[in-house]
């Protein structure tokens, strides 16, 4: 018996819906079986997970938002990744980008907080998180130009660099610190939340965090950048063939850097969002949304309104299996990271299957 | 069974997706002879040789070899058939010697010291008559050479049938002789020979049968003795065609670019054309004729800006262009479409649509931030209309077309920009018969109309009937630049080998500048 691969000529949408949903459901039964195995009722889990225990909930309102506050950073690195991805720019320096983003907004928290108004400072927090991403974006980008560097690479070490620049600062009691607690005699992180914090707008007991709204803002404006305008046309013939670009004339250099920039900004915003909602640091302040977000960017073919579908289900997963962790003592919350890395190899083979066929040749048994 | 064939294929047919590449065809070869594979581009020649080198599978229909029906599922089950095949595309590792290149495909070859190894391969090449080193290594190798060690290889691993897809389109005259000289040594040994191509001339000279497709469809097989190339002509393209390329005359201008002691270094920063001299005139198309890879790529990139030069002028109506950006040069009248191997690398991009590639050199111009695709869709269907692309949608993207129409696209959005040069290479690259001389005629529209051609090809026929002179390449060198109707393609071929060299014929006049230029006194300056 031989098997055949066959390409298509195209897949209606239905057929490739079809096959995405059944992707993510094979991973469930993937994900179901080992659950099986650990003795857990797989059923009772994912109804846990997927309604992350706000049925039967008096504060379901509340799980909401703090569901919101994962699915905020991760939706905005995402997008923001995807500007670079269009390009065939590989940033995969989403989280060193985000902690020097998120660095930046809580010094300028404690720098305004309580002195300034509130819209103001966290005006000045937004501006100064993406200022300093964006430059460390950008220091990438310009060797890349220059000297012809390995994004890739360049991008993945400074992660490393911003990550202990943060223990850095989380460790070293100096006056100059202003990001500890000068009340603790152990370096621990300050809070700011009651200085300076992003505000809801209520709807009953629910509060709707403005980071959302601005969120999807960013998502839409993201949208109509890459699809409508001169830059987001410059992109896509970049990403396309460079040599195309330069011969169009295009400053493909300029194109890159300028990218770049703008990925790493919308990113530091990311950061200035979770930063801003939780009022303290941490050495876990990015939640891993630079390693996830290039996972939601390339499930969502880079497509800006699939980005935001995705990551509101990986932010589903992640939340959902930390509120089934407490019911479920034997499942760790880091279930959550499993079943993403299945779905996202489910996915690669619904991807297979969409672009080919696969066809048994009876005649070659012989 | 009347009579065994070396090979026999019956209604054999390949479909790939809704595509049908092959339609039930019949195909025979018989012991000993040449048989020419005939078709355009698309027709299903290489599919169908591609499922006798088992690299495809056929939907339906049998393959026979020496009688007995096979079944050939790999590469390897063809080596075992003794069914070889020289690939369009050769199949090598660069940094290997000939003979290790050989050597990594003998099945139970065994780790034999490397000393044997080329004793044994230099044996066998001498055997067949075949002159080549095989401790030299491939990325040292000339095309020509590789395209023997291609064959050498085949022949050692014991292949009685060999197919050679396209063998000709890499070389010159002269290797072409001495690729046929091998063909038929071979032929007297008793090989038989299935050779792919689009040129009747070589049909007519090397192949005993020729076999004929059209779109995927076996039309017929004919002795070569009893055919002409008009016959072979109409049963390819299905209809009556008049082979004769135009040459309209049209009264010429002043020079519009030319190119004084031009020297640009390549990629890998050895000199590719060196201190050429030459100039277009309005209503004129020069071609350069040259082997591939002898600097034609880096003088057209240089020409549109793309490349730095090492020295040098550049003139255009008077102007000095070099050092501008490629914007400027474009926005001076100055068009390039540039064909490369892929035939998608440059000046497309190839996952876009046909709108968005009409944008691609104007996107900038419109008012605002957003890019006006009302205006670049009016654009593609001017151009699909006027160059008749096929293609489903305006929308479609580049990459999902034929080469035909990729090309036409590609040449259409250029004419469209109204450019008073136009400097195009290998725009026929892979046409079939009718795109090409649409192609030819577009070209000529644009010599009438009083524009400047520089035309990059290959195909030296084609280049005597269109271009008026030509320029001839050697390493980057001009061997002379020659009057079309009066030269031969012994002369040409002579030059492209740098065997003959006119570019001194008048110690007072270097080939290629002009009686009348428009560089100044001052300017023409001394080497």
């Amino acid at each position: 018996m031989h098997l055949h691969v066959i390409k298509r000529d195209s897949c209606p949408g239905w057929k490739k819906a079809l096959l995405y949903v059944g992707a993510v459901l094979a991973a469930l039964v993937l994900g179901g079986i080992l659950l099986l195995a650990l003795g857990v009722d797989p059923l009772k889990y994912y109804g846990r997970m997927f309604t992350m225990g706000m049925v039967g909930n008096k504060i379901a309102y509340r799980v909401f938002e703090n569901y919101l506050k994962v699915f905020v950073p991760l939706a905005i690195t995402s997008v923001a990744l995807s500007l670079a991805f269009k390009m065939r720019f590989w940033n995969i320096g989403g989280e060193g980008q985000f902690i020097l983003g998120a660095v930046a907004a809580a010094w300028v928290a404690f720098l305004t907080g309580g002195v300034m108004p509130q819209g103001v400072a966290l005006l000045l927090m937004c501006l100064a998180a993406m200022v300093a991403s964006g430059l460390y974006g950008l220091v990438v980008a310009a060797l890349k130009v220059k000297f012809g560097t390995n994004e890739t690479l360049l991008t993945l070490m400074l992660n490393y660099v911003a990550l202990y620049f943060l223990m850095y600062l989380g460790e070293t009691k100096a006056s100059w610190n202003i990001l500890l607690d000068p009340k603790s005699a152990r370096p621990v992180f300050a809070s700011f939340g009651k200085m300076v914090s992003f505000p809801g707008i209520k709807f009953g007991k629910f509060s709707l965090n403005i980071c959302v709204i601005l969120t999807f803002v960013v998502g839409i404006l993201v949208f109509i950048y890459l699809k409508y305008t001169k830059h987001g046309y410059e992109i896509a013939v970049v990403g396309d063939s460079v040599g195309t670009a330069h011969y169009a004339g295009m400053k493909v250099n300029t194109i890159v850097l300028r990218t770049v920039f703008l990925s790493a900004c919308l990113i530091g915003l990311a950061a200035a969002f979770k930063v801003g909602t939780a009022g303290i640091l941490s050495t876990a302040i990015t939640d891993d949304v630079g390693w996830t977000g290039v996972i939601v960017a390339w499930l969502a073919q880079l497509n800006t309104i699939g980005i935001f579908l995705v990551s509101a289900l990986i932010s589903v997963l992640h939340y959902g299996s930390t509120a089934a962790a407490t019911t479920f003592s034997a499942v760790d919350s880091s279930f959550a990271n499993m079943l993403q890395g299945v779905i996202l190899f489910t996915v690669l083979a619904a991807d297979f299957l969409i672009r080919f066929r696969v066809v048994i040749d009876k005649k070659g048994e012989k | 069974m009347a009579e065994s064939f070396a090979v026999e294929m019956r209604g054999i047919t390949k479909t790939f997706g809704s595509v049908v590449a092959n339609n039930k065809v019949d195909l025979n070869l018989r012991r000993g002879e040449i048989l020419a594979l005939l078709g355009e581009n698309g027709s299903g020649k290489t599919t169908l040789m591609n499922m006798l080198s088992g690299i495809y599978k056929p939907d339906k229909g049998e393959i026979m070899v020496d009688g007995t029906p096979v079944s050939i599922n790999s590469p390897e089950d063809a080596k075992r058939l003794g069914i070889g095949m020289v690939h369009q595309h050769f199949k090598l590792v660069d940094v290997f010697s000939a003979a290790d290149n050989i050597w990594m495909g003998v099945e139970k070859g065994g780790a034999i010291l490397k000393q044997e190894r080329y004793d044994r391969i230099g044996e066998m090449a001498k055997k067949f008559g075949f002159d080549i080193d095989p401790r030299k290594k491939v990325c040292n190798m000339a095309v020509s050479e590789k395209q023997t060690l291609e064959i050498i290889k085949v022949l050692y691993y014991g292949a009685k049938v060999i197919i050679l897809d396209e063998p000709t389109a890499v070389l010159t005259v002269q290797e072409i002789d001495k690729l046929f000289a091998v063909l038929r040594r071979m032929k007297e040994q008793g090989h038989s020979i299935i050779i792919i191509t689009h040129k009747l001339n070589e049909v007519m000279d090397i192949s005993d049968r020729v076999a004929i497709l059209r779109k995927g469809e076996y039309i017929t097989t004919v002795n070569t003795a009893e055919t002409n190339e008009q016959e072979l002509t109409e049963w390819m393209v299905g209809r009556k065609i008049d082979l004769n390329i135009d040459r309209p005359v049209v009264e010429h201008t002043r020079p519009l670019l030319e190119i004084r002691d031009l020297t640009i270094k390549n990629d890998e920063g050895a000199v590719a054309i060196d201190k050429v001299n030459f100039y277009i005139r309005g209503g004129e198309i020069l071609g350069v004729a040259g082997i591939a890879g002898c600097g034609q790529k880096e003088l057209c990139e240089a020409i549109a800006g793309l490349r730095p030069i090492v020295g040098g002028q550049m003139i255009h109506k008077g102007d000095n262009i070099v050092g501008l950006s490629p914007k400027a040069i474009q926005e001076k009248g100055i068009a390039m479409s540039f064909i490369p191997e892929d035939r998608l690398g440059m000046g497309l991009a190839p996952s876009m649509s046909i709108t968005d590639n009409m944008l691609l050199k104007n996107y900038s111009e419109s008012k605002g931030p957003f890019v006006d695709r009302k205006a670049g869709r009016a654009a593609a269907e001017q151009v699909i209309e006027a160059l008749e692309v096929v293609t489903p949608s305006a929308e479609t993207p580049v990459r999902r077309l034929s080469g035909g129409n990729v090309q036409k696209v590609l040449l259409g959005r250029e004419i469209k920009a109204g450019p008073n040069v136009i400097v195009t290479a290998y725009p026929v690259r892979g046409l079939d018969i009718n795109s090409s001389y649409a192609i030819y005629n577009i070209l000529n529209e644009q010599k009438k109309s009083g524009v400047g051609v520089l035309f990059v090809g290959e195909d030296l026929d084609v280049m005597m009937a269109l271009c008026d002179k030509i320029l001839v390449l050697c390493h980057g060198r001009v061997m002379g630049v020659v009057h079309a109707h009066k030269t031969s393609k012994e002369e040409l071929g002579l030059m492209m080998t740098g065997a003959l060299d006119l570019s001194n014929r008048y110690e007072d006049k270097p080939a290629g500048i002009a009686k009348d230029t428009l560089m100044g006194e001052t300017e023409k300056g001394d080497e």
